[in-house]
């Protein structure tokens, strides 16, 4: 049975959300309704952490995306961190990348120092 | 009513004189038949009652009361089979009239291919379910202009399925297959951000081959790039255009690139891939269609198509597990 | 021939529940539907115990064509039903799965009406026959 779990708190004046386990059709709202519960407000910053998803699909990016409207919308900011390389190409592809503040996993670049 | 109640005291009766697993499954048998004629389990229970007391008649009267209680209690079993019963019923229902909606949306959004000289254009999409999440649109100028929109709508079941007429009814007020890829991708964006839900949205490559220069200029929406093969070079280049996904932002510009083909070049356009994502996933799918088509070269555009998506298929561990859409366009 | 009970305690419930087996048990209903009629006295009373906190049962004998038969009619002047197409509906929402409720009563007698007016009260009435 597929999971998805949610986890926030309070980090001086970042929101930071980690977000784990599986996000597809069935796990969406569990996850939309996680982000709608979220009060945001003028000049917050909201950091939401995806190194611990093992897998996204349409859905999730539909719920992310929407997120992210709702938190432009209020003045505030969003940051998404945590990007393997998969996510990251996801973003990149569909120009998310370009439009949303994105920093990849930091295991991953540092991977790509050693070569 | 009576007669069921002789039958269900014989059948008690057999079994109380003969322990036989044989008795018991006669019993089996006949409760079949009396829930098919929707008799409650308090009926049932109320059945025993009588039939025991018919048997032994000299039990003791805590013996009935306890088959009042039971009777009792039983009636809210009852209630909430007959809910069941009754939900599925409706969920039925529901299924069939899905399967309606489903058979009119194919209609509509039927795909047929052009058939040029200058051009062999072929075409495979299947869905991974009912309804499709892909779509792909062809306009045609009268041997001036091709135009390809390969669609993917992010999402399934009833809501994709709007926003993609959404997409069918943009792309036929568009009319034109002259129009360039940057005004139709910026068109369409304008009109499913202003009419679809926040979470909703469309992937998509747009196309359109200048048959007399044989110049196929593209863009792309969020899309995963085409892939062009370079027949002098034996080489394949990922056609990539930068743009966002189709709904996300109001006003967006996309760009919108060139390549020129030379005879036997030809371009792949698809749709799988773009929106899945498996940590584990270590399978490069767009080596493996490049490979593939390289192979079948030989073949017509709408046999390469068909070949790509049987070998695929074949691939097991490849997990299909999304819309499967190919357009290839060979010259 | 009709009795009344009004419902204001819990314990009201089961006063109505006694009237109503003992009406039916007199007009010549068996076990089973006694049960039934029992249920759905018990059902609607609950209704106004927990929705209305006030209101009554009334219990009457009919007799029609030579037939004879019950009724039951459960009133209040509680808040009301806002949407009465949604409380006749099955569903998990309103019976949380148990499959009572009024679609429950109705499955239990032979017909049920009901009328309700937002801020003012509902009145239900149901009927079964021998």
């Amino acid at each position: 049975m597929m999971n998805v779990n949610v986890q926030f708190r309070e980090d001086g004046n970042v929101t930071r959300g980690l977000i784990e386990g599986e996000i597809d059709t069935y796990t969406a709202p569990i996850l939309r309704a996680e982000l709608d519960a979220i009060r945001v407000a003028n000049g917050m910053l909201i950091e939401l952490n995806l190194s611990k998803i093992s897998y996204m699909d349409s859905t999730g990016l539909g719920i992310i995306v929407a997120f992210y409207k709702k938190v432009t919308k209020e003045n505030a900011q969003l940051k998404l961190v945590g990007l393997t390389n998969r996510l990251g190409r996801l973003f990149d592809i569909t120009g998310l990348s370009d439009l949303m503040d994105i920093e990849m996993d930091k295991k991953v670049e540092l991977s790509y120092e050693s070569i | 009513m009576n007669e069921l109640q002789i039958q269900y005291k014989k059948i008690l009766a057999d079994y109380i004189e003969n322990q036989t697993e044989r008795n018991l499954y006669i019993g089996q048998n006949f409760i079949r038949q009396l829930i098919q004629k929707k008799i409650t389990p308090e009926e049932v229970i109320g059945m025993h009652k009588h039939a025991i007391e018919e048997i032994s008649p000299d039990l003791p009267p805590a013996s009935a009361h306890g088959y009042d209680f039971l009777i009792e209690i039983m009636v809210h079993f009852g209630l909430t089979l007959k809910e069941r019963q009754s939900l599925l019923e409706r969920q039925e229902e529901l299924r069939i009239e899905m399967n309606v909606a489903a058979n009119i949306q194919n209609l509509m959004l039927k795909t047929t291919v052009p058939n040029t000289n200058q051009i062999d254009i072929g075409m495979v999409s299947i869905p991974i379910r009912k309804m499709n999440g892909d779509y792909v649109h062809f306009l045609m100028d009268d041997d001036t202009y091709v135009g390809v929109a390969v669609t993917d709508v992010v999402g399934k079941g009833v809501p994709a399925a709007l926003c993609m007429s959404m997409v069918k009814y943009g792309l036929d007020t568009l009319e034109y297959a002259e129009n360039n890829p940057a005004y139709v991708l910026e068109v369409l964006n304008r009109i499913i951000e202003k009419s679809v839900d926040d979470s909703m949205f469309v992937s998509m490559f747009y196309g359109r081959f200048d048959i007399v220069n044989d110049l196929f200029t593209y863009g792309s929406a969020g899309h995963e790039p085409a892939l062009y093969y370079s027949s002098v070079e034996d080489t394949f280049y990922d056609l990539e255009s930068k743009g966002l996904l189709l709904g996300v932002m109001p006003e967006v510009k996309y760009p919108q690139f060139e390549v020129q083909l030379q005879n036997n070049d030809f371009i792949i356009m698809m749709t799988d891939g773009v929106t899945e994502f498996r940590k584990d996933e270590t399978i490069n799918s767009r080596e493996i269609i490049g490979n593939l088509a390289r192979s079948l070269c030989h073949l017509s555009a709408q046999q390469m198509c068909e070949a790509i998506y049987e070998e695929l298929q074949k691939l097991q561990k490849f997990g299909l597990e999304d819309d499967f859409t190919v357009v290839i366009f060979k010259k | 021939m009709r009795s009344t009970v009004e419902i204001i305690t819990e314990w009201d419930i089961v006063t109505a529940r006694q009237l109503g087996r003992n009406k039916a048990k007199s007009i010549g209903f068996g076990t089973v539907d006694q049960a039934r009629i029992t249920t759905a006295v018990s059902e609607l009373a609950r209704n106004i115990y927990l929705y209305a906190h006030a209101g009554e049962i009334i219990i009457e004998r009919l007799e029609k064509d030579g037939r004879q038969g019950i009724a039951i009619t459960a009133t209040d002047n509680g808040p009301g039903i806002v949407d009465i197409r949604c409380v006749m509906e099955d569903g998990f929402s309103t019976s949380g799965g148990l499959g009572a409720g009024l679609p429950g009563v109705k499955r239990l007698m032979d017909g049920l009406e009901v009328q309700s007016r937002l801020g003012e009260g509902t009145t239900v009435r149901t009927e079964k026959w021998l």
